[in-house]
């Protein structure tokens, strides 16, 4: 990690009041990081419901297991930890199970009920929304030829912006294996994206 | 491998910002000369541009409904855990094995504590009847307003003037409360401002009276000071002085008692002290072990020219 900010060393004081019982330390925790940890369960897992069970999942977590958190790494990438992996463990069933993410039946066919969420830019402009509409198509193709892994690392890197060497110590693998998962993840992005962009 | 082929397996480390320096400057250097791996770095840039405004946002809502379904669950979990400590404590604790049944359904019911809440936005649930909630905190709010934390099945925030009767019955309620001595004396803090209504009064004088905690005490001395004259306060005060084994309070009572007395005007006269307090201020004498409190008990008697022995 780089040098400590002040919100770090304000984080520090957060957890430890957390770690003693203080609920309202707690809640400053969770709501300093609740948002982002849903947008990437939300982006993982393309489907509303089980990004919220992840949500809850992964803060209660972290409100059983706090006092045993021994500052070994930094909050973030604990509480990353244990996202990533209720994610990829969510990842694994549907694999299992063979479901789609997001599709519901709906009265013309299958419907994406992530279709209806508004992605990060698109604002207003008919055109641009539409070949976005296209654009995300593809984009979702393209990511579900991904591993679970690829998925994981090209979601972290790119949308999220962790550094590998934090998305290593996330997954618990090494900087360059993370590398090599990020370039084979944009390869087959490349490839699926191709002639659209 | 040749090199163009390599070159381009780093493009998209390179506007990742991952590559090192080493193979930053090779990469740079290559490009220079390379009109081929210049179109690839831009085709590359072009994919990233894509893929960026890709991603979900998530609805507020769904942030919110998370926020509250996660507040439900820890409050749930916090108040299994916090009910097994206190059948735990109940277990361990010699003296309530004599107590009857009665008195332990009681304690189990004002046991149950619950989580406070994590700020996290569960407000506005419909006022039910105080008698079967516990008041987990009270707090000075805004304009004059007051602000009470309830535990019950499920906890809530409800706010009101200390004129409002709801907000009145909770803090006499948590004024009384067994289980939290910070709880009691905040309440009783907020209720010091009404003690000109009889039923605070009541529950200042039950609290001087009764409380174990003697900051609860302290602070129910404070609220009564503009009453001391009423005859119902001066018994209470008495018998601070002489049963309270805090000798700071047993001070505080004969300040209070005596106030104004030798000041000659405005105050009381030595006349006006009245002969059951000089009794009492002379037992007091007689059995006194704190020097300080001697000291100003005599000083008391000194004033009024009574004797610091007993008639």
């Amino acid at each position: 990690m780089a040098q400590k900010t002040g919100f770090q060393v304000d984080e520090t004081a957060l957890i430890r009041a957390a770690q003693e019982g203080d609920q309202d330390a707690f809640g400053q925790l969770v709501r300093a990081y609740d948002q982002s940890v849903l947008r990437l369960a939300m982006n993982l897992l393309r489907s509303p419901e089980d990004a919220q069970d992840v949500y809850q999942e992964a803060f209660l977590r972290v409100f059983r297991n706090l006092k045993s958190f021994r500052f070994d790494c930094s909050f973030h990438t604990w509480l990353y930890r244990i996202v990533t992996n209720l994610c990829l463990d969510q990842m694994r069933k549907r694999k299992v199970r063979k479901e789609g993410s997001s599709q519901v039946e709906g009265a013309d066919g299958p419907v994406d009920r992530m279709d209806a969420v508004p992605e990060v830019s698109a604002q207003g402009d008919p055109e641009r929304s539409m070949l976005n509409g296209e654009l995300r198509q593809r984009v979702k193709q393209a990511l579900s030829g991904l591993t679970s892994r690829e998925r994981m690392v090209f979601e972290l890197r790119h949308y999220q912006g962790l550094k590998l060497r934090n998305i290593g110590e996330i997954l618990g693998t090494s900087e360059e294996a993370a590398k090599n998962c990020l370039f084979r993840a944009t390869q087959k992005m490349r490839i699926a994206l191709g002639d659209f962009v | 491998m040749n090199t163009c082929e390599k070159i381009r397996t780093q493009l998209g480390l390179l506007l990742y910002g991952e590559l090192s320096f080493d193979e930053e400057e090779a990469v740079d250097a290559h490009l220079e000369g390379c009109a081929e791996c210049r179109t690839a770095l831009e085709r590359e840039r072009e994919l990233h541009a894509a893929l960026d405004g890709q991603q979900i946002e998530p609805p507020a809502s769904a942030l919110w409904e998370s926020r509250q379904n996660l507040q439900r669950l820890i409050v749930a979990e916090h108040t299994a855990a916090h009910r097994l400590s206190w059948w735990d404590q109940f277990l361990d604790a010699r003296w309530l094995k004599s107590a009857g049944a009665l008195a332990l359904l009681s304690i189990g019911f004002f046991g149950a504590r619950m989580f406070p809440g994590l700020g996290l936005g569960i407000t506005g649930m419909s006022m039910l009847d105080p008698g079967a909630q516990r008041v987990r905190s009270v707090e000075p709010g805004p304009h004059g307003g007051i602000q009470i934390v309830l535990d019950e099945t499920r906890q809530r925030v409800v706010s009101g003037g200390l004129d409002d009767q709801n907000i009145r019955v909770l803090l006499l309620s948590a004024a009384k409360d067994p289980s939290d001595p910070g709880l009691r004396y905040e309440s009783v803090g907020i209720l010091n401002d009404r003690a000109q209504a009889a039923e605070v009064r009541d529950t200042l004088i039950y609290a001087l009276e009764h409380d174990e905690n003697a900051g609860v005490r302290l602070k129910a001395m404070d609220g009564l000071r503009p009453f001391v004259l009423q005859p119902e306060v001066r018994k209470a005060l008495s018998g601070v002085l002489l049963s309270d084994g805090n000798p700071g309070m047993r001070t505080q009572a004969i300040d209070l008692l005596t106030q104004g007395v030798g000041e000659g005007t405005g105050g009381q006269t030595g006349n006006a002290v009245d002969r059951d307090l000089i009794g009492i201020l002379q037992g007091l004498m007689n059995r006194e072990d704190n020097a300080y409190v001697r000291q100003r008990g005599e000083r008391v008697l000194q004033l009024v020219n009574a004797s610091s022995e007993t008639y």
